[in-house]
């Protein structure tokens, strides 16, 4: 960005402005299914407060929505209800599987549970914990927040 | 054809439409369908379907040793992981036969966390009812005041929720340095937190008329139904496990169990918040009369040996060793134990067979109960009065489909 | 997970059930699949209002195999007072049945008993004669076997790893796409620059 001396304008390359304006504004997904669900709501809470990252307001709807935080574990009769609404979000979005259980089924490795959501959709960013405290999640989205600004998926630690 | 993605078959007649109510909403409290059938805006008919975060809680406590199975038990009830932790800890105590000598200070402070527990949770449930409502400034204020309550788990426990602080035979380690200053800090700042609660819905026009007479419970039905804690004690029958079973030393603590006759979601919102002053009430009587002395039983079988000894001593290691690799043996039998969660009549009925694991942890989920109850309360009201119905019911889905 | 070096240590009771006097938390029936409804009715009308929990316990090795336990409270229909419900009595009927066989249904007595029957029938395969809706309610309509039988592998059946479902194969980024190398290219760029090699 350049500002020009004594105008009263500023120039940037449209790639920049989008890639700010998308980071600065990731709006999540309301999917809380467990345990990590209400750290989820920790996170919008006045103490850690996701909305100074720009998540705002989370959105119900998946056709509003930026973010998925896969929050939780993952049951078998949820697995198809997760990638439809990921298939129902528009372009570009991204995926957070936030705790142990959503990363790779956590402490329970039986017949129930989904073992990693990142089997059902594409994951960018891992969240460790059971359940990760709400600065594990900040940091979560920080990370995709610097994944938007190094240019959509294929930042460093997303699947390229 | 039912289905979760499916709808119900068979065309409605007239203005009938067929809605489905999640398992992805903000306001069902978790991962519910409910599949209703709706004439203009009223509901004929509403059926819930579970199921979707059904995690295999029970046949995963099946594989694991007696103080392992504690740590997926804990995550039914994900609102207040401590009552799981409760019941199940009397339970095996029960099975062991050494629930009469738990340590004094173990049982007070088991009483005071599960009572802490239980304000976390109630400050989950008014939050997420005020946001279903549209009233998103209580939301604040309660999470505000259950930071504080889970900083004093993670004091204790290690962590803000599932800290697997309560042990078999007591608890892990006593409290450490500082907690009880910051839990003393709490109890003073509790009466203007809880005032401040109440001031903004307790009264508030639209939370009245949205909540009273709504979702109204008769007691025959609620006794049929089954339904229990505040659901039960909104439609006036004062059961509560603690004054009617009690266990850990409740009966030394003086605390009222607030009853409402009126059955409707108002009732039920009005029992909560005095529970949570009658919570209150129950830790400053605890704080109070806390003793000194150990926190877990003095039985080398149950208990595993302190840290100190096992660099210093050969037996303390041999013990270590075969206590986290074996396990202890429970002898067998069958127990129902029940205790009082935020949510009702929490109860395991374990079986033993004499080895080192559980043979069955079957759970009463009192979440499961006091949903059922919804194919009835919903019938006749409109269809926004769906969200009160299920906040003033409170369900935790972990519990409900474990 | 227990460790591998300790299994199961034997020598394990075949019927644990009832063996407790001393606990005493409920009194404890049994009764034969037969008599039971009769049973229930009879104890119903006695005042045990509530029925707290049906639930089963599946003993492999004992014959009958299955239990299904029933839990049930007595308590006062209008009783607003702690006073006035003092200390409800519990009764525990244990009711022994072979796989395969069925119950008749309770859910006309107490209509709590809906959703448990169903899964008590979902993961552990009893059937109830006369219920209203039986069908699975926490698996899949369409999931086979009974979970919560002592003979269904903990991690489901003939599984080594979680299979990737078949709902996952719609995408724009397809399911199964391998990593293409260029993660593990940047991260050694990043590396490098955190450590100031790339400069040299």
């Amino acid at each position: 960005m350049e500002m020009m001396s004594g105008q009263q304008f500023l120039l940037a390359k449209l790639d920049d402005v989008a890639r700010w304006a998308q980071a600065s504004s990731v709006w999540p997904l309301t999917m809380g299914l467990a345990c990590c669900a209400i750290e989820m709501m920790s996170v919008t809470a006045p103490e850690y407060d996701i909305a100074r990252l720009g998540s705002e307001v989370f959105r119900a709807s998946p056709r509003q929505a930026d973010l998925m935080i896969v929050s939780g574990r993952v049951a078998q009769k949820m697995g198809p209800v997760i990638r439809r609404l990921y298939d129902q979000m528009a372009d570009p979005k991204w995926v957070i599987s936030m705790g142990a259980c959503a990363s790779s089924g956590g402490v329970f490795d039986n017949y129930a549970i989904v073992q990693g959501v990142d089997t059902i959709v594409p994951v960018d960013v891992y969240v460790p914990g059971c359940p990760p405290t709400p600065d594990g999640l900040l940091y979560a989205v920080n990370l995709i927040q610097q994944q938007i600004r190094q240019g959509g998926r294929g930042g460093v630690l997303a699947r390229a | 054809m039912h289905g979760p993605l499916g709808m119900m078959e068979g065309a409605t007649s007239g203005n009938q439409m067929v809605l489905s109510m999640g398992p992805q909403h903000p306001s069902t409290h978790g991962v519910l369908q409910v599949l209703t059938e709706i004439e203009g805006e009223v509901i004929c008919k509403a059926d819930p379907e579970i199921g979707y975060l059904h995690t295999g809680i029970e046949k995963s406590a099946e594989n694991l040793f007696w103080h392992q199975a504690s740590t997926v038990i804990e995550r039914m009830d994900y609102l207040s992981p401590l009552t799981n932790s409760m019941c199940y800890v009397l339970g095996v105590e029960k099975l062991l036969g050494v629930g009469d000598r738990i340590p004094e200070r173990a049982q007070q402070l088991r009483v005071l966390l599960c009572e802490l527990s239980r304000i976390a949770s109630h400050c989950v449930w008014l939050g997420t009812g005020g946001i279903d409502l549209g009233a998103i400034s209580p939301f604040f204020y309660a999470f505000d005041l259950r930071e504080n309550i889970l900083d004093l788990f993670e004091a204790s426990g290690g962590a803000r929720m599932h800290p697997n602080y309560l042990r078999i035979g007591g608890l892990r380690d006593d409290v450490p340095q500082g907690f009880l200053e910051r839990l003393d800090d709490l109890i003073a700042k509790f009466p203007g937190r809880m005032r401040e609660l109440r001031r903004l819905l307790q009264n508030n026009p639209i939370v009245q008329d949205r909540m009273v007479d709504v979702a109204v419970l008769y007691p025959e039905e609620a006794l049929a139904w089954n339904v229990s804690g505040p659901v039960l004690r909104g439609s006036g029958i004062a059961y509560d496990v603690r004054k009617a079973f009690p266990y850990s030393g409740y009966e030394n603590y003086e605390f009222d169990v607030p009853t409402r006759t009126e059955g409707d979601a108002y009732a039920r919102f009005l029992v909560r918040l005095d529970e949570m002053d009658q919570s209150m009430r129950i830790i400053s009587q605890v704080r109070k009369a806390l003793v000194p002395g150990p926190v877990m039983l003095d039985d080398t079988k149950v208990a595993p040996p302190p840290k100190e000894a096992i660099a210093l001593s050969m037996e303390a290691l041999i013990h270590h060793f075969k206590y986290v690799s074996e396990g202890f043996r429970v002898p067998p039998g069958d127990v129902y134990q029940a205790v009082e969660g935020p949510r009702g009549e929490l109860g395991y009925y374990i079986v033993s067979n004499g080895e080192n694991r559980p043979w069955r942890v079957r759970t009463r989920p009192p979440s499961l109960y006091n949903l059922q109850v919804l194919k009835k309360l919903a019938i006749g009201e409109l269809i926004a009065d769906m969200v009160v119905c299920i906040g003033s019911l409170d369900p935790v889905f972990g519990e409900v489909d474990r | 997970m227990p460790s591998p070096q300790a299994p199961p240590l034997g020598n394990h009771a075949l019927d644990p059930t009832a063996l407790r006097p001393e606990i005493d938390d409920a009194r404890i029936e049994r009764v034969e699949p037969s008599g039971l409804r009769a049973r229930l009715q009879a104890l119903k009308s006695e005042g045990f209002t509530t029925l707290i929990d049906v639930g089963a316990v599946d003993y492999l090795e004992r014959r009958p195999r299955f239990d299904v336990v029933y839990h049930l409270l007595k308590l006062p229909a209008a009783a607003a007072s702690v006073a006035a419900i003092g200390t409800p009595e519990r009764v525990r009927i244990l009711c022994g049945l072979d796989a395969g066989a069925a119950l008749p249904t309770v859910s006309d007595l107490w209509p709590s008993a809906d959703w448990p029957e169903r899964e008590v029938f979902d993961l552990f395969g009893i059937a109830f004669d006369g219920h209203p809706d039986l069908r699975r309610i926490q698996m899949p309509a369409d999931w086979e076997g009974h979970p919560l039988r002592k003979d269904y592998p903990l991690r489901g059946p003939g599984l080594e790893k979680t299979p990737r479902p078949d709902f996952a194969l719609k995408s724009n980024v397809p399911a199964g796409t391998p990593a293409s190398g260029k993660t593990a290219a940047a991260l050694a760029k990043q590396i490098a620059k955190i450590r100031g090699q790339d400069k040299a």
